[in-house]
């Protein structure tokens, strides 16, 4: 696939914290990347570094397929994770200023923008002052302006805070849309459900570091492994000799084993050993959401597991 | 650069439309001329407020006749006389019922003492006795022309005396006159040096009034977390100069807008003064240029200035003293007037932000400009302007993308060595 944007080994320190460790990654055309990680992993210094509002101490950001050293700020869309608009303006002059400062020509961005708004149920509040707008119309008219200008590049910061579940679809069906069309996205968010089902790579972080990157499906395949809960009396150390568990995890009454990555559920099930207290018990896989989790909270379950790279 | 002209055009635009921005284009000169007219009004209309004054007259000496009808004519007499030959005490009773009403003797003992006797009823102002003390002069006369003094004596008692005061370089016969205070340096019509200088005035006045609109601008961007958004398609520097270039339209189109109406007004108003001729002259030209780089010194602060505050209505001490730089000269007038050469006009030319207001000021004054000291003025100011736009530049840049508080000093000095 055609890259559009390479990050190589970006480092980036505050008042002498490191706060990113050799950041490395490729964002290629047409596809969704997603950088996930809890809050204060690193994700919008990472994006700002590559949208030249920091620069890195070490590492560089390569855009693809364009000459020179200044980042080419017109073919790049950009939502930062701060985000509002000016207040007493109307939302079609402040979409047009968008477009204007990206050099789109001003009647095809009206086309685009009247577009948008109707695609968005904002039909008929291009002439409306942004200060009428509700919060979640704001975030889409803010959207528009990030895409108004036809961006090879479009970088969302956390694009899905603050937004109600149904306006949550819309824009995940849209960035969707936009990638199809060829538009290279990077979308940082810490909503594992929606970025599990739209994304096609994800890089996961903690405290400046990577933790994942890999495509979905590899990721799914080397993490989406079996775990077994089970509610009862056991002790840890009986839970451990069973074959094939990598790890056990053991609160109260409730037991959580984690297996191996080619454990066949029924075939292992049999291996229990009938002096199991088994009250109730389910066998289910690991998702993404338990993965992040544990990365949050410093449990090393991806790094007992090993790595994966693209 | 072209990214700044955008980022000017579209503050320019949006400015424009607000209302705010309307009202106080309005509003301002209202303000001026309520200012400039309020306490004249307010004293005529408090003089007036009892209308003419009853005044009962026993003129025996014939001192009113002519003389007061004259006064009354040109409306420095606010009276309405009727004679009458009643003495003081007769009048008593009449009076008691009669409200802003007097009565004033001019008789014999007048002469003989020099004593006026009057009586005033109720709700006589404090005026009638400054307005009785007019006809001193006639009374006096009439005195002397008792006294039988020849006319020769009687134009010596009667010239007051005056002080004349001989200036030095006429005493020495040398012609020295430099403009060091003396009178021979000022403009024989205050209105030829004058006028440009008003003009002037009004631009710096306007355009460091829209500088205060930059500091706005730069902390609601702040406010409303627009400036990410924008700096994904401009560099920082961009943006805070087209901000300076947008808010400097923005003043010039109000100070069009005053002069249009101004102009005309002054030339109607000022028959006798070429206002026109005075106004399109060189030196307007310079006094203009002073205005517009005091203008770039205080965009250039308050823009960096803005970018350090969320919320201007929390501001501290620090950037509330800031803000008043612009208004120190105010404090200066005073002593710029009684010498356009003193030390304190002269030290103030050479302090940048009291820089642009004093050369203005001192300028019209003077018919000889020390411009030695106008260049060294300007270079000063030109070289702050320069070090200013830098010291901003690096605070906008991190200003601008700190949110939910405002930068500490401490801070602002962090930036500066970054």
């Amino acid at each position: 696939m055609e890259k559009v944007l390479s990050v190589k080994g970006i480092e980036k320190s505050f008042k002498g914290t490191r706060v990113l460790t050799d950041i490395t990654f490729d964002v290629h055309k047409g596809e969704i990347m997603a950088i996930l990680g809890p809050n204060g992993a690193g994700k919008s210094t990472t994006i700002r570094n590559i949208m030249g509002i920091m620069y890195p101490d070490e590492g560089e950001v390569i855009f693809h397929g364009y000459d020179g050293k200044e980042i080419p700020r017109h073919r790049i869309g950009y939502l930062p994770e701060e985000r509002g608009l000016y207040k007493n303006v109307k939302v079609m002059d402040i979409l047009l200023y968008f477009a204007e400062l990206k050099d789109y020509p001003k009647a095809k961005a009206k086309e685009r923008a009247l577009s948008y708004l109707k695609k968005f149920g904002l039909e008929g509040k291009e002439n409306a002052s942004v200060e009428e707008l509700s919060k979640g119309m704001g975030q889409k008219v803010q959207f528009i302006g990030s895409i108004i200008h036809e961006p090879d590049l479009l970088i969302l910061d956390e694009p899905f805070s603050g937004l109600d579940p149904v306006s949550q679809d819309v824009f995940k069906h849209e960035i969707r849309n936009i990638a199809n069309e060829g538009t290279a996205i990077l979308l940082s968010a810490h909503q594992m459900n929606l970025v599990e089902e739209m994304s096609d790579r994800l890089y996961m972080m903690h405290k400046g570091e990577k933790v994942i990157y890999g495509s979905m499906d590899e990721v799914k395949a080397e993490y989406a492994n079996f775990k077994c809960t089970i509610y009862g009396r056991n002790s840890v150390h009986a839970l451990e000799t069973i074959p094939q568990v990598t790890r056990v995890e053991q609160s109260d009454m409730t037991s959580i084993l984690y297996l191996e990555p080619d454990v066949e559920a029924g075939v292992w099930l049999k291996k229990l050993p009938e002096t199991l207290d088994i009250q109730e018990l389910t066998i289910d896989r690991i998702s993404l959401h338990e993965i992040f989790i544990d990365v949050a909270t410093g449990k090393s379950l991806a790094e007992k597991e090993g790595e994966v790279y693209a | 650069m072209r990214n700044s002209m955008k980022i000017a055009k579209w503050e320019f635009m949006r400015n424009i439309k607000s209302k705010s921005f309307l009202i106080s284009l309005v509003l301002t000169p209202l303000i001026f001329i309520v200012f400039a007219t309020a306490p004249t009004l307010l004293s005529n209309w408090s003089a007036d407020g009892g209308g003419d004054t009853q005044v009962y007259l026993n003129d025996e000496l014939g001192v009113y006749e002519g003389y007061g009808d004259q006064l009354r004519d040109e409306g420095v007499l606010e009276w309405d006389i009727e004679m009458t030959d009643a003495s003081a005490d007769e009048m008593q009773g009449q009076l008691e019922d009669e409200e802003n009403a007097a009565y004033v003797a001019f008789n014999e003992e007048t002469l003989e003492n020099g004593t006026v006797t009057y009586v005033t009823g109720e709700d006589v102002g404090g005026d009638f006795q400054n307005d009785l003390r007019m006809f001193e002069q006639p009374i006096k006369q009439l005195q002397l022309d008792q006294a039988g003094l020849s006319d020769e004596q009687m134009s010596v008692v009667a010239n007051p005396i005056q002080f004349e005061e001989m200036q030095l370089e006429e005493a020495s016969g040398e012609g020295t006159a430099s403009a060091e205070g003396t009178p021979a340096g000022f403009f024989e019509d205050p209105f030829e040096g004058g006028i440009p200088a008003i003009f002037a005035g009004v631009i710096l006045f306007s355009i460091v009034l829209t500088g205060m609109m930059i500091f706005q601008s730069a902390s609601q961007e702040k406010k409303e977390k627009v400036a990410e958004i924008i700096l994904s398609s401009v560099t920082p520097n961009e943006l805070m100069q087209g901000k300076i270039i947008g808010y400097f339209g923005l003043g010039l189109f109000q100070v069009g807008i005053w002069l249009t109406v101004a102009i005309p007004l002054a030339i109607w108003r000022l028959e006798d003064v070429p206002v026109l001729e005075y106004l399109l002259v060189p030196e307007t030209l310079l006094l203009v240029v002073i205005a517009i780089l005091g203008y770039l010194l205080f965009a250039s602060l308050f823009v960096g200035l803005g970018a350090t505050l969320e919320d201007a209505s929390s501001s501290g001490n620090f950037q509330g003293m800031v803000l008043m730089l612009p208004f120190i000269p105010f404090i200066l007038i005073g002593p710029i007037l009684i010498d356009p050469n003193g030390i304190i006009a002269v030290v103030a030319s050479y302090v940048p932000f009291t820089a642009p207001a004093t050369l203005i000021l001192r300028l019209a004054m003077l018919e000889e400009w020390p411009w030695m000291e106008i260049f060294i003025s300007l270079a000063i100011l030109i070289a702050s302007i320069w070090i200013v736009m830098k010291l901003a530049g690096k605070i906008f840049k991190v200003g601008i993308l700190i949110y939910g508080k405002n930068a500490t000093p401490q801070e602002i000095i962090k930036w500066l060595r970054a």
